[in-house]
């Protein structure tokens, strides 16, 4: 059950859709925080059980992260008991699990153009702002093999005013080798450049509204990330949800991100609270690299309106301010 | 013919910044919202030229047209000696910088007023005469005063009224319109009457009064004050002292639903900076550990590495709806109804200060219907001395909606 200012609220109305279940503390990450190296606790089998039963009346979609050391059978039984996406790193030493992965995940750029990718599959790439700007032409041979591809920037708390002049000089870069594809029909999701394209509305992480995780200490945390930085849990797979302030992990209540069109932005509440103390506020660093990318991703629909013709009724509309934030100040 | 509440100096043109120049206080009052005063930590000069030099030399963050340097303690008179060479640097780096803030500064003072007529202090007035304003804190009648306002110290309780009282002609004499703050707690609620009157008579022609933030209210409280407020009201009026001398709880904007595009923030956290005397920043003073109950300070930079603009964000994004619960959004009486942001993170189910205190709710009520009461008897008297037209000339804006 789910409390909002002490009053259980019927998950229906609470709008959570998702279950993500990290099944050991190192378990992969498919986001900006960084995980440990070494601490290998894997959660409780009982606590696993709960959750799995919990979510299936709440009727929650699962997503299982998995650790690179294997699992112990059982636990391999009781997830395929149920309905479940598996978000497993491409150092996964379970060859099968890494086979039967929906999500690959790559916290390097070695050998990844090596890499047998199946369009099957989505694949995310972790890289710190240097490694992107330095290993993004890679991409140019990647992109035709697969269908949808997530970037990931590490450290985009660290971005510095020349470093966001690169990140725009290096989509720009890239924006030749979406165009290829969609010439020739094989429309590529790739999340820095394409999602802005087709979205007339905010599509964000929606941490702690839409999704929940429950760590492998059997606590409730927006995300994995609140769960490895030590912050304080929203409840146990026990006594159920307690989310105080709730609202402020809804757009409806972000001054900023409710006027912003950077549509494809990840609003990151975890990256929000590290960098403004505020689950509802964005660096003006998140801001900017939305707003980079957005810029990008209308250029690339004017290129593919030229060459491959209409693909979407959306209109990005030119914009004289990288932060929002400056927007609001004059309205 | 009726006195308003005056504006502070140059109102919002103006950046405030605040020196925690002592969190030391002679006194221990019991309301008092500094939970964590202490004689160990004062400024020092080092720390406070860091800032200084940070603040001046990053002209292009503080571009407000005037500056209001603003210091306060714990008793921030009890530093006289390091205040005066602040202001003596402010006023040279500021001439030498060719500063937009030369000539557009003021140098403001919350005191307790008990060392007041000292020596240094005196200097330290003539020597910034039309660049200072003082405001001294006394709450009323000696009873009122000496309720809450007490000598710091254990044993017996000292009420410090008549260290503070023979003080006001001297200060008065110095700053005829000067004004006084009254802060009004539970256990004050039944002396409101007699101490704004007797602060009238002091020469005190205009108070300012609040309720505090804190949810110290007990049932019943809000009729009380509205009793308070009704009786004051009525000898207010009956005596024509509505003419010379004003008192904030009566305020003709107040009390109104707010339109939903009327949606600033009441607090100005975040417009102002407050130093403490190891040199952290703070959004106010209200943010600094020694002022906060339950919740780590909210540092927003120090005077070593300046201002992180990140942790400004959230003070410049906040608004009034975002941070209140729908009661208050829809309230039919919302007008003029405060808050402290301070007091908002301090009381908060979480570090936030997204989530509006309410705990003033009722109070404010009482005092709509105080303020209704007292605009309608003022109104009805000025009609019968045919002197509402000249009010309606002069108040054109606020008359426009009624009470």
């Amino acid at each position: 059950m789910l409390y909002i200012n002490n009053q259980p609220i019927p998950l229906a109305d609470a709008m959570l859709k998702y279950l993500i279940i990290p099944l050991a503390k190192n378990a992969v990450s498919f986001c900006h925080y960084d995980r440990p190296a070494c601490d290998t606790q894997l959660i409780d089998f009982d606590t696993l059980k709960k959750a799995i039963v919990w979510a299936m009346k709440e009727n929650l979609n699962i997503q299982f992260l998995y650790p690179d050391e294997p699992i112990p059978e059982s636990y391999k039984d009781l997830i395929d008991s149920v309905d479940h996406i598996s978000i497993i790193s491409s150092t996964c030493e379970d060859k099968q699990l890494t086979e039967n992965a929906d999500v690959i995940v790559f916290d390097t750029w070695a050998s990844i153009n090596y890499y047998p990718f199946n369009k099957e599959k989505s694949y995310i790439i972790r890289t710190a702002k240097e490694d992107f700007a330095d290993n993004a032409r890679l991409l140019d041979t990647i992109l035709p093999k697969l269908d949808r591809l997530v970037v990931l920037l590490t450290n985009p708390h660290e971005f510095s005013p020349e470093d966001f002049d690169r990140y725009e000089r290096t989509l720009d870069t890239l924006i030749p080798a979406v165009v290829t594809e969609y010439k020739v029909g094989h429309y590529i999701h790739f999340n820095l450049l394409t999602d802005r394209i087709f979205l007339n509305e905010m599509n964000n992480c929606n941490a702690g509204h839409e999704s929940i995780t429950l760590a492998p200490d059997g606590q409730f945390y927006a995300c994995p990330a609140f769960y490895l930085d030590g912050s304080k849990s929203l409840g146990n797979i026990d006594d159920g949800i307690a989310i105080k302030n709730p609202q402020l992990y809804r757009l409806d209540h972000a001054p900023i991100c409710s006027i912003c069109d950077a549509y494809q932005c990840r609003r990151c509440v975890w990256l929000n609270q590290k960098t403004t103390l505020e689950i509802n506020t964005p660096s003006h660093e998140q801001c900017v690299i939305a707003h980079i990318e957005r810029n990008a991703s209308k250029k690339l629909l004017e290129t593919i309106q030229k060459h491959v013709g209409p693909i979407t009724q959306i209109e990005i509309k030119p914009v004289d301010y990288s932060d929002p934030l400056d927007s609001l100040i004059n309205m | 013919m009726i006195k308003d509440i005056s504006r502070s100096w140059k109102s919002g043109e103006s950046k405030t910044i605040t020196f925690i120049v002592t969190k030391d206080c002679q006194l221990a009052c019991k309301y008092c919202y500094l939970v964590g005063k202490n004689e160990s930590e004062r400024m020092t000069w080092d720390v406070a030229k860091k800032a200084i030099d940070y603040i001046l030399s990053h002209e292009h963050k503080f571009e407000e047209e005037a500056v209001i340097f603003d210091f306060i303690g714990g008793e921030p008179f009890l530093e006289i000696d390091l205040i005066d060479r602040i202001c003596d640097y402010l006023k040279t780096e500021m001439f030498r910088l060719n500063h937009h803030w030369f000539n557009s500064y003021r140098f403001s003072f919350s005191t307790n007023g008990i060392n007041y007529h000292t020596e240094k202090i005196q200097r330290f007035i003539k020597k910034n005469r039309n660049h200072v304003s003082i405001g001294i804190t006394i709450d009323g009648t000696k009873k009122k005063h000496d309720l809450n306002r007490i000598w710091k110290g254990v044993g017996q309780e000292i009420g410090s009224y008549d260290d503070v009282v023979r003080n006001i002609p001297l200060w008065l004499s110095q700053f005829p319109n000067a004004s006084t703050k009254v802060t009004i707690s539970s256990a004050d609620i039944p002396y409101i009457f007699e101490s704004v009157i007797h602060l009238y008579k002091l020469g005190i022609k205009e108070i300012h009064i609040n309720c505090v933030f804190e949810n110290v209210w007990k049932p019943n409280d809000d009729l009380l004050f509205e009793t308070q407020l009704i009786q004051l009201a009525d000898y207010i009026i009956d005596n024509d002292l509505y003419i010379d001398n004003s008192c904030s709880f009566f305020d003709e904007n107040i009390g109104k639903k707010m339109s939903k595009s009327d949606n600033k923030n009441w607090c100005g956290s975040g417009k102002m900076i407050a130093i403490d005397a190891t040199g952290n920043f703070y959004p106010c003073t209200r943010f600094a550990q020694y002022s906060l109950r339950d919740k780590s300070a909210r540092i927003i930079g120090n005077a070593d590495t300046g201002i992180n603009d990140n942790l400004l964000r959230p003070f410049i994004a906040l608004n009034r709806a975002v941070q209140s619960p729908r009661e208050c959004v829809e309230c039919e009486v919302a007008s003029g109804c405060a808050w402290c942001q301070g007091e908002n993170y301090d009381a908060a189910d979480t570090p936030t200060i997204y989530q509006r205190a309410t705990a003033i709710c009722k109070m404010h009520k009482a005092r709509v219907r105080a303020n209704n009461y007292y605009w309608n008897k003022l109104f009805r008297k000025l009609e019968l001395e045919n002197k509402r037209e000249e009010y309606n000339a002069l108040h054109k804006q606020s008359t426009d909606t009624p009470c």
